[in-house]
């Protein structure tokens, strides 16, 4: 049987509709999710989940922060719901995704349209983000020039008077 | 007394036929000790007229004109109700959410807020109830994060919400519910998931199409920095967060993060007065997912 993994990168509203789609495509596999602690309860209504991983960060998903628990596994398919229509802001969690071992990437998009992405294809738009991140990074210090002193200010100005 | 008055708050603007749904949808809690009262943002759809018809019972609070989220405020003001249940125009808890809230509640005094779990709608047929072992509270707490609760669907001590103070009008959309669930943690009350408590909500990601989402989503990010957390950290989040503007602008190639950013500045005066840090370890450790881009349709 082929087994399935998704990624729980989106609200439980939201995946309440994916879910539907993704079952509908994948219909004779075995589908389990990855979410993090806190959603491990709810992600336990779902019919027909066979398994709940534990992302045990609490931070975004994160290339750096690998589950040691599905290190040894291999997925035939790995599912990125995301909250928009392009994937855009995915790409921390896409590339997460490349941290689990499978033959296929796929995201799911707010519609539930699923569309294949590449190991090639995830690391093209990392180098990309990668490139705009180094800009703004250069624009916020350029900014910060100004913002930082006058921050502190600004702060203690809207502080509540005891 | 048994069974204590609840309040159910509901803000709604034009949604005429899920504002029907939710109030008969309520008739049909088994806890019997409920006030209803809705807080209309100025609807010409025909809300208030068939509120006024066909449910009189109803406290109706008429706005002049869509104040946003401040509206709740008034329906909060008006709640006689030991606990508030909060929900949106287009949900409403299952039948037995109210009874299994107050039974929480009464279970821990420090509770200060039971979040409901806000399930989708449309699909909620798929959703089953899970068994539950016997003494199990039925929290999905998390070990080493706090967390905040979804505004459509959650239930409040009153006195609680009344002494860490009502939501941000400033705000108008979005963001309110974590900011405050920061004065409420702050006054040392828990916030709590429970996945037996379920609220379903007519969830419509198409919504989030216009301009508004991401602007408020961002600007009010900035303010809630600046309202709660400690000066230090303030500081570097406000620098992350102008980062991740430019950088979201670039990537998306949109100006509504960087219009947003010169807003949150431009206006921070709304703010006057209402600055008050919390806790370094509730700073620290309150979930605050800052990400920008899941607000953004394309």
């Amino acid at each position: 049987m082929q087994e399935v993994l998704i990624i729980r990168s989106v609200s439980f509203q939201q995946l309440d509709k994916n879910i539907k789609a993704i079952r509908e495509k994948y219909r004779n596999c075995r589908i389990s999710l990855l979410t993090h602690e806190h959603g491990v309860k709810l992600a336990e209504k779902y019919k027909n989940i066979y398994r709940v991983y534990v992302y045990p960060y609490q931070g975004s998903f994160s290339y750096g922060k690998p589950v040691k628990e599905l290190e040894n596994r291999d997925f035939d398919t790995v599912i990125i719901p995301v909250t928009n229509i392009s994937g855009a802001g995915f790409s921390n969690v896409c590339l997460f995704a490349l941290t689990i071992k499978a033959k296929k990437y796929v995201i799911c998009n707010m519609v539930s349209d699923l569309r294949e992405i590449s190991r090639a294809g995830v690391f093209a738009v990392v180098a990309k983000n990668a490139v705009i991140s180094v800009l703004a990074s250069l624009f916020t210090v350029l900014i910060g020039v100004v913002v930082l002193p006058i921050l502190p200010l600004l702060l203690r100005s809207l502080e509540k008077r005891m | 007394m048994d069974k204590p008055l609840v309040s159910v708050v509901i803000l709604c603007w034009n949604r005429k036929e899920d504002v029907r749904e939710g109030l008969l949808r309520l008739q049909q809690q088994t806890y019997p000790n409920i006030e209803v009262i809705v807080s209309d943002n100025c609807s010409t759809d025909g809300t208030i007229e068939m509120i006024e018809n066909e449910f009189p019972y109803v406290q109706l609070i008429k706005m002049s004109e869509n104040i946003g989220i401040e509206a709740y405020n008034f329906g909060f003001k008006k709640a006689g109700g030991e606990y508030i249940v909060i929900l949106d125009d287009d949900s409403f808890p299952g039948e037995d959410a109210i009874a299994n809230m107050v039974d929480k509640f009464r279970q821990d005094e420090k509770l200060g807020v039971a979040a409901f779990d806000v399930r989708n709608y449309f699909d909620y047929d798929d959703i089953r109830n899970e068994d539950r072992n016997p003494g199990d509270s039925g929290a999905a707490a998390a070990r080493d994060y706090l967390m905040s609760f979804n505004g459509a669907g959650a239930g409040i001590r009153r006195d609680v919400l009344e002494r860490a103070g009502y939501y941000p009008e400033e705000f108008f959309l979005y963001w309110n519910e974590q900011d405050t669930a920061f004065r409420i943690l702050d006054a040392g009350y828990k916030i709590e998931f429970f996945p037996d408590i379920i609220s379903y909500h007519k969830y419509s990601p198409k919504n989030r199409e216009s301009w508004r989402a991401p602007f408020y989503f961002t600007r009010n990010a900035f303010w809630l920095v600046w309202k709660n957390y400690p000066a230090g950290m303030a500081v570097r989040i406000t620098l992350r967060l102008i980062r991740d503007c430019i950088y979201y602008s670039m990537e998306q190639k949109t100006f509504i993060y960087i219009k947003a950013m010169m807003a949150a500045f431009r206006d921070a005066g709304k703010l006057k007065g209402k600055r008050k840090p919390v806790s370094r370890y509730i700073a620290e450790n309150l979930r605050t997912p800052f990400n920008f881009s899941f607000m953004f349709y394309k």
